[in-house]
């Protein structure tokens, strides 16, 4: 087997890793996104809420350090992402929590993209480290889709009672 | 006569050590370490997606662009961008170990 040079360089496929790039944003856009819910929340006294959306931003941003440290760590070039357009105008507390459904949902399909990526090129680093994410991925959707499910049960009972109902974390 | 052959003879990478890289340019050969080259390929790839070309053309017409942290300066119109894209993605493309 002929190695090449680049390949000595690092382990991860360049274009796999312009994608884990491109996921550390979105990673980034979606805790900042979280932050903003919680500041709506934090706002009108939605204690549960607004706890829950602040960890929620923490581990996104846990999520996004993931991946940077993936990329450098088999020498790749990691790139802090711009960070703009977070929507912090919401009309409801049940439409935050839908569209914190639709970002996980969405962070889903992205990693799936990756992991194809990873599939197609032989990168087997990447492929196993995403393995994680997909898990944790499956944990966030049933979590947001779990608080929509009580929500519905709790259909015209005032707000701050739903609230104390929903989870922390 | 010899536009085209210019620009396809500069604008190459060859590698000089195990981790040092040089740029050929009209001008000048630049030295590169292994970060360096992933920072102007991340530099180049932004600089040639679509939007960003049509703003290029309807703009300067060229755009200068620091390599290898920020010690040297090029210059580069489009047909010198593209090629340089072209350079950067045959050498990175030499990624998967070849079976022999």
């Amino acid at each position: 087997m002929n190695t090449t040079a680049i390949r000595k360089q690092m382990s991860i496929h360049p274009e796999v890793m312009d994608l884990l790039n491109n996921q550390i944003a979105m990673e980034m856009k979606a805790s900042a996104s979280y932050l903003a819910m919680a500041s709506w929340c934090d706002q009108r006294e939605l204690l549960n809420s607004k706890a829950f959306f602040y960890k929620q931003a923490e581990e996104e941003r846990e999520h996004a350090m993931k991946i940077f440290t993936f990329i450098n760590d088999n020498g790749g070039g990691a790139v802090s992402p711009d960070v703009i357009d977070v929507n912090n105008d919401f009309e409801s507390l049940r439409s935050v929590y839908e569209t914190g459904l639709e970002q996980e949902i969405a962070v889903t399909e992205s990693i799936f993209k990756i992991f194809k990526a990873s599939r197609k090129e032989s990168d087997y680093i990447t492929e196993v480290f995403l393995q994680w994410f997909i898990t944790e991925q499956s944990e966030e959707e049933d979590t947001f889709r779990s608080i929509l499910d009580l929500f519905d049960l709790m259909e015209g009972m005032p707000l701050k009672m739903i609230d104390e109902r929903l989870p922390k974390e | 006569m010899n536009f085209e052959s210019d620009i396809e003879n500069s604008y190459r990478i060859k590698q000089s050590t195990f981790c040092k890289y040089v740029l050929i340019t009209p001008n000048k050969e630049v030295e590169l370490n292994f970060p360096q080259m992933l920072e102007l390929r991340r530099k180049i790839n932004g600089l040639t997606t679509f939007q960003a070309l049509n703003d290029i053309i309807n703009n300067e017409n060229f755009v200068l662009l620091f390599v290898a942290d920020r010690q040297h300066l090029i210059y580069l119109d489009i047909p010198q961008l593209l090629k340089l894209k072209k350079e950067i993605e045959l050498f990175f493309l030499d990624f998967n170990p070849v079976l022999v």
